[in-house]
């Protein structure tokens, strides 16, 4: 199965053991994934300070185009904030054909155009939907026995247009947490937002948003956090002192992206294929108990 | 400076002019909805549906010298539950950005960021993640930059010693300066018209 | 009739379990004489009810008593034809499913239900439904040619049935014909009002004869035998008809008591009445100089939802308003219109509207008025915004429109007064009084009814005419009188429709049902009726006083002159009377009596006390079952009897009762006062009312008046019957036993 690779400007950086991460993974469920050639960044959500609403959907607009003009896969973007941006637009040029002509006609400085055949998927959406529990199973040699996992959905992987998933109780990351043998444990603010892009400028405001999401996984007897989006780890992973600073918490919890976990699950090289080295707060011992 | 409430439409038409997505705020009945499902809420001066009414009732001032515009963390959790389906998010955005276009700089730290992120979209095509930090530290000036700075030094190394850092900077995309002439016609041929 | 009587129990049901049949049937036939007693395991199935036909064919059985389950169940079931007398004992509900298994109480407590079945039985009759003299019409009078009048006459049409339409202006069409354009289903954008194309068809329609600038002088007769003398364009006539629609509509708040909303004060402030016809007869100007209007404000409850004017909300006026600030913008789309608001009410799908509304830029504004005034000649609005907590002023304003609520066309515009009567309190100098909503004699003319009770249908609040509407909505407190549309309750155009064909509906029913003499609801299908024993009457009125349908008048001799298809068949008449001179077939007062003496009182010494409990079957007995089914279980000392209405009970019975040395005597009826629920109006109500005549015949007996008590059961109370029951025994063991037992 093809798929185009949107990478977005986090996935070599802070995502790296996303990453690292996702490519076995992928390869041994049979996806074969080809980047777009000279992609640009998607402006994630903070575009608007600097750009208007056009000149953003433009933006996008090129990537969707570089990739309708090589072949018609769909294109899989990891982190969610790209997700959304590109799914969202592309939504909203599908269906107003006089955006769709204005859109093309900023497109036609760079001698570029977009007819809107393009999709836009989730990696969860595509691991439930087109892969299959069944098949990832399959692939399972090291079941991650007993091991309690908080499934973090956080916002923009499903919100707002929950395709394939529920936007009030999602259900997908949960599923795909089971398929390798783990308990997703209960999680009621899995769909609360974690601060996003304006985490860093506004942090006195974000560390509450963090402080509810870590206590609630760990009140729920979460050993670590599984997330899929690179700006959710961040805010979670690297805060955390900050957190326990300010509230007198004293959280230590993993962040790990669905992918490394998968990699674990099915046997690969914790650190060449699973990059847990990478992750600043340890989580080798819980997996390695998992494990066995 | 304060305005007093005036129903007439004329900052409502202003908006509907020349803000993306503000003519979606004449649907808007009051219901609250989005002040209570916001994360940031208690953050805010005025909550989403407040905005809405502040901008009918002829309080530009307010409106975008708020917090609350600058505030939106695009958790789209607002505009899921809106009973008038208002895309809430992009009416904020579209605020957020006119207020900043016409010289209004509320949350300047979320401000700078925006703009720094975008310039550099505009620069090189995608973002550089540990050059953008030092960027936005530095916008405040030299003191600013220098503070900040130390202040998450020790994030910044922890990523690094974790292989969570390109060192390598980040090099513009082959199509840049096609790329630069598409968002140009964008902001002249969007709403609102070219930058003031 | 020659009573030919079979008891048939059923052991089915956990009845075989609970009793001892065998014993059942030997004490719980003592002192009456049955022809025939026989049991079945499954008397409901086909086998069973064989064993009975097969009885009634070869036996010649006639009466016949069915122990087994609820008398609410399986009526169709155990219906052997109108000429047979069939009588129910609750042995299931009220006995096997409340009461422990096998134990002797609840022996006692089967075998007396059986003896109460038996007494009645035995006083019952064949109903002889009433047939009047006079011949029947089934045609149906329209008062009003309003949309809901024309719809109801042209549903009745289409059922088949004659209709005559008394319309009192020159022309069909009410307010509906007045209106620019319409805001109905599906909600979405203005459409035409139709009321053109509506009377055309009315007229053209066969079986609607019209009377236009005609009103109806006098409505003499009952259901079925109404006689209406109208008077049409200076023409006198008679029409016969079966039963009455009154859609006479309603009227726009009387905006001069809005004076601090500026009506009267400047010419530009009009209300929304005023603003539907000027639109209506063309272009929306401003009326003081007829310059065009720019700016335009609506303020909604104007004298609505207010304790000083109309306290309740008119359920339109939202619509109405935002259907005019469209007709604004569709005359000039750079119009402003505010609309100043306590709450938007667009119900269900209206919601649409609203959108709409607020789509095309019409500015909402949520406050109250302060004031209203001029400036530069053009008006100001002085506001309390509610949602951004400041006071607002809106400027330069051509018009303001008060969105005025709806008062019924039968709502007087004072109380009026009639001399008063020898005993009533608050009479005026003159000697006159004040008449209370509920009579007769209030509302404004519209069917001049001959009833001794008034010309007019009783009101209940704010001048609608009083139905029940829980559960009857086009009723009224007159049989065979329905209405329909804004006389009801304010409303919009899609409901006035749906009301019209419910209230013609009623209507053809009524017709058919007491043609063959039976009764409408709530006892719809009853072919008994009232019958009065002249001879004992002392004349003292009760009954016509209290009868809540203003069934029965007064002949030339001052007798009570009773109109049986205007009855209820509710028996408050026969619950009323001193002497006891009105029965029905299968219900009177001596035959309730009998009931009560069949109950078997034990004596002081056995520690068993008894209670008489009288259930009224519209709300409490079928609560009474509902425990029962639930398994509920309460004291085994009570005696269930049946009543039609509370209001049909005579204090006689409690005499009785308490003589025999029944220790209690507890009545479960329907709730009774503002928001009532009784089904006949006025039936507890005067139970209870009478019952404090009573507690003065009991201290002179020097018995405890705890030993009767009165308690509003609502059919969703069955919770609480245990605990009801529970109380009340509590009470009777705290007063002791009834001293005149034995005696």
């Amino acid at each position: 199965m093809k798929y185009f690779l949107y990478w977005g400007c986090s996935l070599e950086g802070t995502g790296a053991n996303f990453l690292v991460s996702l490519n076995p993974v992928c390869e041994a469920l049979g996806i074969e994934f080809e980047e777009i050639e000279d992609w640009n960044c998607c402006g994630a959500s903070i575009s608007y300070a600097g750009a208007n609403d056009l000149a953003v959907k433009v933006l996008n607009a090129r990537n969707l185009a570089l990739a309708e003009a090589k072949a018609n896969y769909d294109i899989v973007a990891p982190c969610s904030s790209c997700y959304i941006q590109m799914i969202k637009i592309n939504h909203e040029i599908q269906e107003d054909p006089e955006l769709l002509s204005q859109v093309n006609e900023c497109l036609k400085e760079g001698n570029l155009a977009y007819k809107g055949g393009i999709k836009v998927r989730h990696i969860q959406d595509v691991l439930y939907n087109d892969i299959g529990i069944d098949a990832i199973k399959a692939k399972v040699v090291k079941p991650l026995k007993g091991l309690k996992v908080a499934g973090y959905v956080g916002c923009q992987s499903v919100r707002p247009f929950g395709e394939y998933d529920s936007v009030n109780k999602p259900v997908v990351q949960d599923r795909l947490i089971e398929a390798l043998g783990a308990e997703a444990v209960p999680f009621p603010n899995k769909i609360k937002c974690c601060g996003s892009g304006i985490f860093l400028p506004e942090i006195d405001y974000c560390l509450e948003l963090a402080k509810n999401i870590l206590e609630d996984a760990v009140n729920h007897g979460g050993e670590l956090i599984s997330t899929v989006c690179p700006m959710c780890a961040m805010n979670l992973e690297m805060y955390q002192g900050r957190v326990n600073e300010k509230y007198g918490t004293d959280f230590d919890i993993p962040i790990v992206y669905l992918t490394q976990l998968m990699a674990v699950a099915f046997g690969m090289d914790l650190k060449k294929d699973a990059a847990l080295h990478y992750n600043v707060i340890p989580p080798e011992g819980i997996l390695k108990k998992a494990v066995g | 400076m304060e305005n007093k409430i005036n129903y007439g439409p004329s900052f409502s038409e202003e908006v509907f002019q020349n803000v993306d997505f503000g003519e979606e705020i004449k649907m808007c009945m009051n219901c609250g909805v989005c002040a209570g499902s916001c994360p940031l809420r208690e953050h805010m001066d005025y909550p989403p549906r407040q905005i809405f009414s502040l901008i009918r009732a002829g309080k530009r001032e307010e409106v975008l010298s708020s917090k609350s515009i600058m505030l939106c963390t695009s958790c789209y959790t607002c505009e899921v539950r809106c009973p008038r389906s208002i895309p809430v998010i992009d009416v904020m955005h579209g605020l957020a950005h006119y207020a900043l276009k016409k010289g209004y700089v509320p949350r300047k730290d979320t401000a700078d960021f925006g703009r720094e992120f975008w310039n550099q979209v505009y620069k090189i095509g995608r973002i550089d993640e540990k050059d953008l930090p030092r960027k936005v530290f530095f916008a405040g000036g030299v003191v600013n930059g220098i503070k900040a700075t130390l202040n998450f030094m020790d994030i910044g190394l922890k990523l690094f010693l974790h292989h969570r850092m390109k060192l390598l900077p980040e090099k513009k995309i082959k199509g840049i300066a096609s790329l630069r002439k598409m968002l140009d016609k964008a902001e002249k041929i969007g709403k609102g018209g070219t930058v003031t | 009739m020659d009573q030919k009587t079979a008891i048939y129990i059923c052991t089915g049901c956990g009845i075989g379990d609970a009793v001892d049949v065998e014993q059942l049937k030997e004490n719980g036939t003592e002192d009456f004489s049955i022809d025939l007693i026989k049991d079945h395991s499954f008397l409901c199935g086909q086998e069973g009810l064989e064993v009975i036909t097969k009885d009634i064919e070869e036996v010649g059985i006639n009466t016949i008593i069915i122990a087994a389950c609820s008398q609410r169940v399986n009526y169709d079931v155990f219906n052997f034809g109108g000429d047979k007398v069939v009588e129910r004992v609750n042995l299931r509900e009220q006995v096997a499913w409340s009461q422990v298994p096998g134990e002797e109480d609840t022996q006692m407590l089967a075998e007396d239900n059986l003896k109460i079945g038996c007494a009645k039985a035995k006083d019952t009759s064949v109903p002889e439904p009433f047939k009047a003299e006079e011949e029947y019409s089934k045609d149906i009078l329209v008062v009003g040619g309003g949309l809901a009048g024309m719809t109801a006459a042209l549903e009745t049409a289409k059922a088949g049935y004659q209709a005559i339409i008394v319309e009192k202006e020159d022309r069909l069409g009410g307010f509906l014909g007045k209106m620019k354009k319409l805001v109905t289903m599906p909600y979405k954008e203005l459409s035409d009002t139709g009321a053109a194309d509506l009377i055309k068809s009315v007229e053209d329609n066969p079986k609607i004869k019209v009377f236009t600038s005609a009103t109806v002088e006098k409505t003499t007769g009952a259901p079925g035998l109404y006689s209406v003398d109208i008077k049409a364009n200076g023409n006198s006539l008679t029409e016969r008809v079966g039963a009455i629609v009154q859609a006479t509509g309603w009227v726009p708040y009387d905006a001069n008591k809005l004076g601090h909303l500026g009506y009267g004060e400047f010419k530009d402030v009009i209300t929304n009445v005023e603003m539907e016809e000027m639109a209506a007869a063309g272009k929306i100007t401003r009326p003081s100089d007829g310059s065009p209007v720019k700016n335009a404000l609506f303020i909604q409850c104007a004298g609505s939802r207010d304790p000083e004017h109309l306290p309740y909300c008119s359920s339109s006026c939202c619509l109405v308003s935002m259907k005019q600030a469209t007709y604004l913008k569709e005359q000039d789309p750079e119009t402003v219109n505010y609309i100043l608001y306590k709450d938007i009410r667009t119900v269900g799908q209206s919601e649409d509207f609203y959108r709409k509304a607020q789509n095309d830029g019409n500015i909402f504004v949520r406050g109250t008025t302060t004031n209203v005034g001029e400036s530069g000649g053009k008006l100001f609005v002085e506001a309390d915004d509610e949602l951004l907590g400041e006071n607002v002023k809106i400027e330069e304003l051509d018009l303001v429109v008060l969105a005025v609520g709806m008062v019924p066309a039968s709502q007087p515009l004072e109380a009026p007064r009639i001399k008063a009567p020898a005993d009533a309190e608050g009479a005026d100098e003159e000697g006159m009084i004040e008449v209370a909503p509920d009579s007769g004699f209030f509302a404004n003319s519209a069917l001049n009814l001959e009833y001794r009770q008034g010309p007019e249908l009783p009101t209940l609040k704010y001048g609608f005419p009083d139905s029940h509407f829980i559960c009857f909505p086009y009723e009224t407190r007159r049989t065979g009188i329905y209405t329909a549309g804004g006389i009801r309750r304010p409303m919009e155009t899609a409901k006035a429709i749906d009301d019209a064909v419910g209230a013609a509906m009623k209507a053809v029913q009524c017709t058919e049902a007491t043609a063959i003499g039976m009764a409408v609801h709530p006892r719809a299908g009853d072919m008994t009726y009232p019958e009065f024993n002249m001879k004992r009457c002392t004349q003292c009125k009760r009954c016509t006083e209290e009868c809540p349908f203003g069934a029965i008048n007064e002949d030339e001799k001052a007798n009570p002159l009773p109109n049986p298809t205007r009855c209820r068949r509710c028996g408050i008449c026969m619950g009323a009377c001193p002497e006891r001179i009105i029965s029905f077939k299968n219900y009177s007062v001596g035959m309730i009596g009998n009931m009560i003496k069949a109950v078997n009182v034990p004596e002081e010494d056995e520690e068993k006390p008894r209670v008489i409990c009288l259930v009224c079957e519209n709300d409490a007995y079928p609560a009474i079952d509902m425990a029962g089914i639930k398994r509920m279980k309460w004291s085994p000392y009570v005696r269930f009897i049946p009543m039609r209405c509370l209001g049909s009970m005579n204090l006689v019975w409690i005499a009785d009762a308490l003589s025999r040395g029944i220790d209690g005597i507890l009545l479960m009826g329907c709730r009774h006062g503002d928001d009532y629920q009784c089904h006949f109006v006025k039936g507890s109500e005067l139970a209870n009312t009478r019952l404090s005549k009573v507690s003065e015949t009991l201290d002179r007996l020097a018995l405890e008046s705890d030993r009767v008590k009165f308690v509003e059961v609502g059919i969703s109370d069955y919770e609480k019957i245990p605990e009801i029951i529970g109380e009340f025994m509590e009470t009777i063991e705290e007063v002791g036993p009834n001293p005149y037992k034995g005696w």
